[in-house]
């Protein structure tokens, strides 16, 4: 008993002292404008100013050398910008005494804040802390972090592949006037792109010209793309006039022509981890605005296999980022993982053959089920980013 | 020199008062025998402080600052547990000396003298970290200037000599009274080192409503005042003090207060003349208390 109730408070001092360590190792200290991740930022609290030698830093391991050159006693915290949030603190520095504090800041806005006298506001500064290069923050999350990007990257890559050869079949079939053979095409080379639509739409000098709607058509833009040989293919209404071998010819090569370019663009993307999560609901929002409401096929009413591709490269961005939410943030994980599995098994439900059935066949409870369901999933999901990038 | 002294003084009376009850009432019960106990749990939790200290000063690793948070508001709550318990171990050793001779050391009270040890080391273990690291921060600073640790120094030579004084002014008191004071400061300061951990807790993010004040009343007790810093210094009086350190502080202090004087008075099971006046004055001090 009684060497129990000794042990308690030194066993808790043991293990919080082993778990809340961060490192000690005198970074140098650096002056002028933003401090690298792992130098020291120095502080001079006196008793009317709070000067910090940088007011950012990359993000990652932060060490504040404060100093108290003023009269009084002074404290110095690192707020987060909302205020409710204190990072860090160094409390009880004497005039003339020197102290460190050493935080694991993530990118963001952050107050700065001397307290001379310990009471009142204190002296304030605004400190933002950038993304950091790998190995600044936590090297355990930096590498998840590259490894996700990693993953996505090839993932993209795999996708622009299929986009680019899938593209020439169709454009061949199209061209030919082989009608059928285009029309089986179109839905499934469409899914290569829906897979990864936020990085094709990224090139806002290509994606009007292979993707845009008849009806977005904006002032002087012409009708070209995916959606011009849609409206040819579908379209037998006998007001529509269909295109001539020569201007399908026209069409045909300009869809191959800007996705070779678009896939070498695609590529040669950097991805970071909020561009992935960012995508991730960037998708469920496409989903949400054009596929929910059979905008996007207005003619082939093939909107479910886009919504469907849609979903799956939303969800391989939420895989590839996952390891990240292990241990910070299991309930988010879990959310996440249910309502992608609700919504996958609710598709699941419209699968016809190879592909899905047309947007027309759906009845309106139908098209509010999945309405909700894709809501359910965008809620939580645009909780990801600041998760990620801790 | 002034900052330095103060803070020094405030530590060192947070970290001594209740090793100072704990001592008088040990003299008071003729215990005294016990005493190296009190200092065992002292000097342990001092050295581990100052060793902590000094590895998180100047070795390779430093301690996070939740970490720090955690360690001394969770060591806080646990000194409440100890504490309390100890006011109400009191209580009862009260009641045996009422009934029989004081000489005679109750058996009964005896086995809590094992905690005697823990209760010393966590009333100076709470805030050892944080002193420790502002003695090495001054030690440190001797090379530019000698003022700080000399301030320090003085605070803390302060802090014990107000803690020696305090303890013969207890110790003047009535055997009768004695405990009633004793207790019900005790449990104050307990209350008080509630408060304190909560606010550590809330500040390491464990605990919400950091800034939700009850009230705040820096303007008029600056906490760098000399009575700000007493006041903290004894009763860990925050004079930015959140909801829930509020909450907290009056949940404790009031039911125990209750409880304590409830089982004080059922000391006089078998009145005596002796017991009598004792219970009487028990009362006054219960009014003079709150």
């Amino acid at each position: 008993m009684k060497t129990f109730k000794i042990a308690l408070p030194l066993a808790l001092v043991t293990v919080v002292g082993v778990t809340g360590c961060t490192s000690n190792s005198a970074p140098s200290v650096a002056s002028g404008s933003a401090a690298a991740a792992g130098s020291a930022i120095s502080v001079s609290s006196t008793d009317t100013a709070c000067n910090l030698s940088s007011t950012e830093s990359t993000s990652g391991t932060l060490t504040f050398n404060v100093k108290n050159e003023g009269s009084q006693v002074t404290e110095f915290y690192l707020v987060a910008s909302d205020g409710n949030r204190i990072v860090g603190e160094v409390e009880n520095i004497g005039p003339a005494l020197s102290r460190q504090l050493t935080v694991v800041a993530g990118p963001g806005e952050y107050i700065a804040q001397c307290k001379p006298g310990m009471s009142g506001d204190g002296l304030k500064m605004k400190f933002t802390v950038k993304a950091g290069a790998s190995g600044s923050a936590d090297a355990n999350r930096v590498t998840l972090q590259e490894k996700a990007v990693a993953n996505y990257q090839s993932y993209v890559a795999q996708e622009a592949d299929a986009l680019e050869a899938g593209t020439e079949k169709f454009a061949a079939a199209f061209a030919a006037g082989k009608t059928d053979e285009a029309k089986a095409l179109y839905p499934s080379v469409r899914m290569h792109w829906e897979r990864i639509e936020p990085v094709a739409e990224s090139f806002g000098d290509l994606d009007p010209i292979l993707d845009a709607r008849e009806a977005d058509l904006e002032a002087g833009q012409e009708f070209t793309g995916w959606h011009r040989a849609e409206k040819d293919l579908w379209v037998t209404d006998k007001a529509y006039t269909k295109l001539t071998t020569a201007e399908r010819q026209q069409i045909a090569d300009g869809l191959v022509t800007n996705t070779k370019e678009l896939v070498k663009r695609a590529k040669e993307v950097k991805f970071t981890v909020d561009a992935l999560s960012n995508g991730s609901k960037g998708l469920m929002d496409e989903v949400a605005t054009g596929k929910v409401t059979g905008e996007e096929e207005a003619f082939s009413h093939t909107d479910m296999w886009d919504f469907a591709a849609n979903v799956e490269g939303a969800k391989k961005a939420y895989e590839d980022l996952r390891p990240l939410l292990k241990g910070t943030n299991d309930e988010l994980d879990m959310t996440l993982s249910s309502r992608f599995a609700a919504l996958e098994k609710l598709l699941a439900g419209y699968k016809k053959g190879d592909g899905y059935v047309l947007y027309t066949e759906l009845s309106q409870p139908q098209v509010q089920e999945l309405s909700a369901a894709v809501d359910a999933l965008s809620e939580p999901l645009s909780q990801l980013t600041s998760e990620v990038v801790k | 020199m002034t900052g330095n002294f103060l803070i020094g003084l405030r530590e060192g009376l947070e970290a001594t008062l209740v090793v100072v009850l704990l001592l008088a009432y040990l003299k008071k019960t003729n215990r005294s025998e016990l005493n190296k106990r009190v200092w065992i749990g002292v000097a342990a939790a001092a050295l581990v402080s100052l060793g902590f200290g000094a590895l998180l000063t100047f070795g390779p690793r430093g301690l996070t600052f939740e970490a720090q948070e955690i360690i001394g508001g969770t060591l806080s709550i646990i000194a409440v547990g100890f504490v309390t318990w100890m006011v109400f171990w009191m209580a009862k050793a009260a009641r045996g000396l009422g009934t029989e001779l004081r000489a005679k050391v109750d058996g009964a009270a005896a086995a809590g003298t094992a905690g005697i040890i823990a209760v010393a080391a966590l009333a100076v273990g709470r805030e050892g970290l944080e002193t420790a690291l502002f003695l090495w921060a001054a030690a440190r600073a001797t090379g530019e200037s000698w003022e700080p640790i000399v301030g320090a120094g003085l605070g803390l030579v302060t802090a014990a000599v107000l803690g020696v004084l305090i303890h013969k002014g207890i110790l003047a008191i009535k055997l009768g009274p004695f405990f009633a004071w004793t207790g019900a400061l005790l449990i104050v300061i307990a209350g008080g080192v509630l408060a304190y951990g909560i606010h550590d807790l809330q500040e390491g993010g464990i605990f919400p409503g950091l800034n939700s004040f009850a009230f705040d009343v820096t303007a008029i007790i600056p906490p760098a005042s000399w009575y700000g810093v007493l006041l903290k210094g004894i009763f860990n009086f925050s004079p930015q003090t959140t909801w829930l350190q509020a909450i907290a502080w009056v949940a404790y202090v009031i039911p125990v207060v209750v409880l304590y004087f409830r089982r004080l008075k059922g000391s006089s099971a078998q009145p005596s003349d002796a017991v009598k006046s004792s219970q009487t004055t028990n009362q006054s001090a219960v009014a003079h208390a709150n």
